[in-house]
C-alpha cells in the first residue's frame, strides 16, 4: 500500500517524456521515470521514496528494442530482465541477471530500472561495464551516446530530466569467455554479499563487482594487477584487493572482513576458470 | 482400519488450491462500512516518550480517531505488564505508539506519517545475559507489582519475570559419579514465525453491547476471555469468529491485534474497524520467536552413562512477558534431551530485554532447549570419543525412568527413543561414517539429534465436539480446533468415519470457529488438536451411536446390544439387511401412521486433560502433560572446507507418532516442521544494532527458505501407542522441527572441526569461529 497519490503518464516518444518531466517538475510534482515499478512499490510503501508523478517509458519504441545491427546489440531500457534472459543475446548478461531477485520480480524489473535503481546492487550493470558498452540517454538536450565507463560512477550519472533509453554492446563481447558468480550470506536467493562478473577479451580480463561496496564498480586499477602475469593468481588478487574503492560494506549481509574473504575466493575461482580456458 | 492411516485429502484443499479460501482480511475486502486502523510504531528499542503531537495527522481528511496509550488497561496473558499502546516509554523497536482509525487504509497510513513523537533514548538491554547482570537497566521497574497468574515467580527489582527450578537427585553425588564433564554456552537471538498470512482482526461493537471480533488466531476462545477480562465486558457478550488461518506456528496463539481492533472500534462508537498488520509489523510489532542464552554442564562415566546435568536457560522474552513465562516453564520441564539422568539441576528464566516480545513458536521452547542440550551431547560424545548416536542410545529414557519433573514413565506416556535412533541410523547409513570426502574441498557430513516433547498446557484445558445430522443422513462435525493449515479437522473427520464405519465424504466439517456456537477447544496449539479434540469427538461419536441404536432398537423391537452400525445404517448384527438408514432416524422416526419418536440427534463430547498437576515451586516436581512424543533426526550436509559454505542435502526424521492417522498429512507436518527447523537453524534471525533496533524487519533482508532451496526429506514413523489418545496417536505438528537445529549444528561442528554454538549457522559464523575472528 503506497500512502501517497501520484499521477501516471505513459508517453510515446522521447521528446514527450522529456517535456513531461519538465512540466511536472515545474508543477512541483517531483516526477520520476518509471519502467518496472518494483521500487516505486517497495520503497514507496515504507516512505523511502516519494513522488507525485511517474513517467512510464516502456511505450517509447527506442526503449523496447532488442536487436542487432552489423556491429552492435541494442537492448532497450524498458525490457524486462526475463525478456532479456529468454532472448539470451548476451549470455553473460543473462547469467548475471538470472541471480537478481526472483523470476516473478524479474518479469517486472527492467534493464534500465535495475541499472538506475535506488537499491545499490544494480547487478545488471556489471556485464555492461566489462563489455565497454555504450548507453543512449534522452534528456532536455536531445539524445546522447556515451561509453558506460565514462558515465557510470557508482551509478549512472544522469542529469535532471535525463533517462536511460538503451544500451548497445559490441558483438565481439557477446561470445567471449566469462564467469559470473553471486555469493550470498546463505541460500540461493536474496541480495549478494558479492557479485562478480568477469570476461576475458584479447588475453585481458575485465572485472566488475557489486555488493562489496555500496555501489557496483569496475576498477581499472584492480584490473591492472589482476592482469599482471608476472605474479601468480593468488598474488595478483592480494595486490588487487588493496585497491578496492572505499568503503567496503559491513551490514546485515556480512561484515567487511568476511566480504573480503569471500571476494578473494571468488576471484580466485573466476580467474582460475578463465585461465583454464573454460567457460 | 478403513479410514485411519489413509492419506485423505484435506476437506478445505480445493478452496485453498484454487485461491478461493477466505481468510480474515479477505472476508472484509472492499467492505466500505469497515474503517481501518493503522499503527505508528517506535523506531527505538528503549526510550522515554517526551511528546506525541497528532495535530497535523488530524488534518488528514477521513481520519476518525487517533488513539494514544493513556487510560488503557495493562494486558498480558500471564503477567499484565503490557500497555496495548505505549505509555510514557517504549520498550522495543516496533512497539505501538499510536493507532489511527480512518475511512480507508491509505488515509490511515498517511495520517500516521504526520504524527510527531519526541523520544529521549534510554540505555538498552540487548540480550538476556546482559539483562541479568548486576546493575543492568530495568525494562520494567517493578515487575513484582503487576497482576499475574498464580505459579509465576518474578524476582523483584530485576529483569526476571519468572524463575522455574528443576531439582532432581543430588548434584554432589552426580558430579562425584562423573568421570568426564563438559561445559558449554549456546545462544541465539529472537526471530520470526513468518506465517504467510499477516495477523488481522476486525472488531465491531454492536448497539446492544455485543462485541464481534473476527480474527486470524489460534486461540479464539482465549481472545474472548482476555478481552472480557481486560475491558470488563461480560464474557458472553463477546463473540469471536475465526475462519481459515494462513499459518500460525504459535505466533497467532498470542492475543494482540484483537486488542487493538477493540480499542479502535470503541474509539469510533463501535463501528467495525479492521487492523491488518503489514509484514514489517507482523515481524517485530507483534510477538515473535523467543531467543535463548544457555549454559550446560554434563557429567558422565567413562563408558558414557550420563550422571549429572546442570543447566541454565535465559529465555529472551523481550519487552513484555506474554508467553515467555510459560516458555521458560516448558523449557524447564523438558530441560534435557530424552535421556535418563539421575541428577539434574536446572534454572530456567524468562528474562525481559528491549527486544520484540515472544509468543509460542512451533515446539514451544523445545527446539530451542534441544539445540543447546543436543549440541552439548555431541560435545560430550567427542570428549568420550564415542559415537554420538550410541551415546544417546545408551542413555535413552524409557518406561520405568523418571523425567526431570519426576514423572515415572510407562509404555504409554513415552515413545520409543531407541527404536527411533536405530531406524534413523539405518535410514541415514550412519554407520558408513559421519564424514565422507567428495573432493579436496567438499566433504559430506552427518549430524544427529534426538528430540522429545510433552505439551505443558494448563491442567484444566478442554476441548468439545458437536455432531449434527442432515436430512440425507450425513453428519456435520463441529469442533473448536482452528484450521491453521495442519489438516486437523480432516483428521477428525477420519476418526469419525472410522468410528461410525462410514464414508468420509458424508461428513461435513465446519471450518470456521465461532465462540458462540462452537464448543471450546482451549487453543489450537501444542500438537494437541488430534488428542484433545479427537477424544471429545470420539465421545460425541459414541453419544451418537447410542442415540441411533436406541431409536433403532425401538423401531426394530430389538435389543440395543444386538445392533451394529455401518455405512450410515443401524442394523441387526444377525441380519444386516434389517436396519434403518441414518436419514430415517436422525431427525426422528415416523411410523406409517404418522406417529413420530426420537427427534433430532445431536452428539456431544468433551475432554479435559487428566491427572495433570501444577509443578512444585522448589523442585519442579509434578505431571506437566499427557505424553512425551520422541524422535531422532539426522542432517546430511555437503560442506566446503575452503569457503565454509554448505548445502543441506538430506533431512532424515524418525518420529514415534503412536499411530499414523493420515500418512501424507503426517508426513506434510513433519517435512514442514523440518524445513522450518532448517530455516531457524541456518538463516532466520533478527539482527540487532547496539540500540536494540531490528536491522532486518523485512523479507528483503530476513529471508526464509525459498521454494527451490529445500533438501530431500526422508520421514519414517514408529508406532508406540499412547493409550489415552484416539487410536493411540501422539502429537505430530511440531516434533519434526525440534532436533533439526542441533543436528545441523552437530554436523557442521564435525565438518568444520570447531564447536558451533550459535544460531543461525551462516557461513560467516563458521568462518568467524574457525578463524578466531
Amino acid at each position: 500500500m503506497i500512502p501517497f497519490d501520484f499521477e501516471y503518464y505513459k508517453p510515446k516518444t522521447i521528446q514527450e517524456s522529456v517535456d513531461l518531466f519538465q512540466t511536472l517538475t515545474e508543477e512541483g510534482k517531483h516526477p520520476v521515470f518509471f519502467s518496472g515499478g518494483t521500487e516505486i512499490i517497495t520503497l514507496g510503501r515504507i516512505n523511502h521514496l516519494y513522488t507525485e508523478a511517474v513517467i512510464d517509458i516502456r511505450d517509447i519504441p527506442a526503449c523496447k528494442v532488442m536487436e542487432f545491427d552489423e556491429h552492435y546489440l541494442y537492448l532497450g531500457a524498458g525490457r524486462s530482465l526475463t525478456e532479456i534472459e529468454d532472448a539470451n543475446y548476451f549470455p553473460l548478461l543473462t547469467a548475471t541477471s538470472k541471480e537478481i531477485a526472483d523470476h516473478t520480480a524479474r518479469n517486472k524489473i527492467t534493464l534500465g530500472g535495475n541499472i538506475c535503481a535506488n537499491i545499490f546492487y544494480r547487478e545488471a550493470v556489471l556485464p555492461l561495464l566489462i563489455s565497454d558498452s555504450q548507453v543512449f540517454i534522452g534528456g532536455p538536450e536531445g539524445i546522447k551516446a556515451e561509453p558506460i565507463m565514462r558515465i557510470f560512477d557508482k551509478k549512472l550519472q544522469l542529469k535532471e530530466g535525463e533517462f536511460l533509453i538503451q544500451i548497445c554492446t559490441e558483438r565481439k563481447y557477446l561470445g567471449v569467455p566469462y564467469v559470473t558468480v553471486k555469493k550470498r550470506k546463505q541460500g540461493d536467493t536474496g541480495y549478494p554479499l558479492i557479485t562478480v562478473a568477469v570476461l576475458k577479451i584479447d588475453e585481458n580480463i575485465n572485472v566488475a563487482i557489486s555488493g562489496l561496496c555500496p555501489f557496483p564498480f569496475r576498477s581499472e586499477q584492480m584490473e591492472t594487477y589482476l592482469n599482471n602475469s608476472n605474479y601468480s593468481i593468488k598474488e595478483r588478487i592480494d595486490l588487487a584487493v588493496k585497491h578496492i574503492p572505499d568503503p567496503i560494506l559491513s551490514d546485515t549481509e556480512g561484515s567487511s572482513e568476511y566480504r573480503l574473504f569471500v571476494l578473494k575466493n571468488t576471484l580466485l575461482d573466476c580467474l582460475t576458470e578463465l585461465e583454464r580456458g573454460n567457460m | 482400519m478403513k479410514t485411519i492411516g489413509k492419506s485423505v485429502i484435506r476437506k478445505e484443499a480445493e478452496d485453498k488450491v484454487t485461491g478461493k479460501a477466505k481468510y480474515t482480511d479477505d472476508k472484509y475486502a472492499g467492505d466500505l462500512k469497515v474503517l481501518h486502523g493503522r499503527l505508528l510504531t517506535s523506531p527505538y528499542a528503549h526510550a522515554r516518550i517526551k511528546s506525541v503531537n497528532t495535530e497535523e495527522a488530524w488534518k488528514v481528511r477521513g481520519v476518525r480517531a487517533i488513539i494514544t496509550g493513556e487510560g488503557l488497561p495493562l494486558t498480558g496473558e500471564e503477567i499484565r505488564d503490557r500497555p496495548p499502546i505505549a505509555v510514557d516509554k517504549v520498550r522495543y523497536h516496533g512497539e505501538v505508539v499510536a493507532l489511527v482509525v480512518a475511512d480507508d487504509p491509505v488515509i490511515a497510513k498517511r495520517a500516521v506519517s504526520y504524527i510527531n513523537v519526541e523520544y529521549d533514548l534510554l540505555p538498552v538491554v540487548n540480550s538476556p545475559t546482559e539483562a541479568v547482570q548486576e546493575g543492568a537497566p530495568l525494562v520494567h521497574e517493578n515487575v513484582e507489582e503487576y497482576d499475574r497468574d498464580e505459579d509465576i515467580h518474578p524476582i523483584p527489582r530485576s529483569n526476571i519475570s519468572n524463575q522455574m527450578k528443576i531439582r532432581k537427585g543430588n548434584m554432589e553425588q552426580g558430579w562425584s559419579l562423573s568421570e568426564v564433564t563438559i561445559e558449554s554456552n549456546f545462544s541465539f537471538s529472537p526471530s520470526d514465525h513468518t506465517a504467510m498470512e499477516t495477523r488481522c482482526a476486525v472488531c465491531e461493537i454492536k448497539a446492544d453491547g455485543y462485541v464481534h471480533i473476527e480474527t486470524s488466531s489460534q486461540a479464539p476462545f482465549m481472545v474472548k476471555k482476555l478481552i472480557s477480562a481486560y475491558f470488563d465486558i461480560e464474557v458472553g457478550k463477546i463473540v469471536v469468529d475465526t475462519p481459515l488461518v494462513g499459518g500460525g506456528y504459535g505466533g497467532k496463539a498470542s492475543v494482540f491485534q484483537e486488542i487493538l481492533a477493540y480499542i479502535a472500534s470503541k474509539a469510533v462508537g463501535g463501528r467495525a474497524v479492521k487492523v491488518l498488520h503489514s509484514r514489517e509489523e507482523d515481524m517485530i510489532t507483534t510477538p515473535c520467536h523467543v531467543g535463548l542464552d544457555a549454559q550446560i554442564k554434563l557429567g558422565a562415566t567413562r563408558n558414557g552413562k550420563l550422571k549429572a546435568a546442570r543447566i541454565q536457560y535465559l529465555f529472551d522474552g523481550g519487552a513484555y512477558s506474554d508467553k515467555a513465562v510459560h516458555l521458560s516453564r516448558a523449557g524447564g520441564v523438558d530441560c534435557t534431551g530424552p535421556y535418563e539422568i539421575e541428577h539434574i539441576w536446572c534454572d530456567s528464566y524468562a528474562v525481559y530485554t528491549n527486544h520484540p516480545f515472544a509468543s509460542p513458536y512451533r515446539g514451544f521452547s523445545h527446539s530451542e532447549v534441544l539445540f543447546a542440550f543436543e549440541r552439548a551431547m555431541d560435545i560430550l560424545a567427542q570428549e568420550l570419543n564415542m559415537d554420538p548416536l550410541h551415546l544417546r542410545r545408551i542413555n535413552a529414557i524409557g518406561p520405568g525412568d523418571l523425567t526431570p519433573t519426576q514423572v515415572r514413565l510407562n509404555r504409554s506416556n513415552v515413545g520409543n527413543v531407541v527404536e527411533c535412533i536405530d531406524r534413523v541410523k539405518e535410514l541415514s547409513k550412519w554407520d558408513e561414517g559421519k564424514i565422507e570426502e567428495i573432493n579436496e574441498r567438499i566433504i559430506r557430513v552427518k549430524g544427529a539429534a534426538c528430540l522429545w516433547k510433552n505439551s505443558t498446557i494448563p491442567p484444566d484445558s478442554v476441548s468439545g465436539a458437536i455432531l449434527t445430522f442432515n436430512e440425507d443422513g450425513s453428519i456435520n462435525l463441529i469442533s473448536g480446533v482452528v484450521e491453521i493449515g495442519t489438516g486437523t479437522k480432516t483428521v477428525l473427520a477420519q476418526m469419525l468415519a472410522e468410528r461410525l464405519k462410514m464414508d468420509i465424504d458424508q461428513i461435513h466439517v465446519r471450518m470456521k470457529v465461532d465462540t458462540q456456537t462452537t464448543p471450546e477447544h482451549w487453543k489450537t496449539v501444542a500438537s494437541r488438536g488430534t488428542f484433545m479434540a479427537g477424544r471429545a469427538l470420539l465421545e460425541a461419536a459414541n453419544d451418537v451411536i447410542c442415540q441411533l441404536k436406541e431409536i433403532t432398537a425401538t423401531v426394530l423391537r430389538s435389543r440395543v446390544d444386538d445392533l451394529d452400525i455401518g455405512d450410515q445404517r443401524v442394523f441387526l448384527k444377525e441380519d444386516p439387511s434389517i436396519g434403518l438408514h441414518f436419514k430415517e432416524i436422525a431427525h426422528g422416526y415416523t411410523y406409517p401412521n404418522g406417529n413420530s419418536i426420537g427427534g433430532q440427534i445431536i452428539g456431544r463430547g468433551n475432554y479435559i486433560l487428566q491427572r495433570m498437576t501444577y509443578l512444585d515451586q522448589e523442585t519442579g516436581r509434578g505431571n506437566p502433560g499427557p505424553e512425551w512424543s520422541v524422535g531422532a533426526q539426522v542432517v546430511e550436509v555437503e560442506f566446503d572446507r575452503r569457503d565454509y559454505t554448505y548445502r543441506v542435502v538430506k533431512l532424515y526424521t524418525v518420529l514415534d507418532v503412536g499411530k499414523v492417522l493420515n500418512f501424507m498429512a503426517a508426513r506434510g507436518q513433519v517435512t514442514g516442521a523440518a524445513s522450518m527447523g532448517l530455516a531457524f537453524a541456518s538463516r532466520e534471525t533478527f539482527l540487532f544494532d547496539d540500540l536494540g533496533r531490528v536491522l532486518n524487519p523485512q523479507l528483503r533482508t530476513y529471508r526464509p527458505i525459498h521454494y527451490k532451496e529445500h533438501p530431500e526429506y526422508i520421514v519414517e514413523f514408529v508406532e508406540t501407542p499412547h493409550i489415552d489418545a484416539p487410536f493411540g496417536a501422539r502429537g505430530v505438528g511440531e516434533q519434526g522441527l525440534l532436533g533439526i537445529p542441533a543436528a545441523l549444528g552437530n554436523g557442521l561442528s564435525t565438518a568444520a572441526n570447531v564447536s558451533l554454538n550459535q544460531l543461525p549457522l551462516i557461513p560467516e559464523l563458521i568462518w568467524r569461529t574457525k578463524e578466531g575472528k
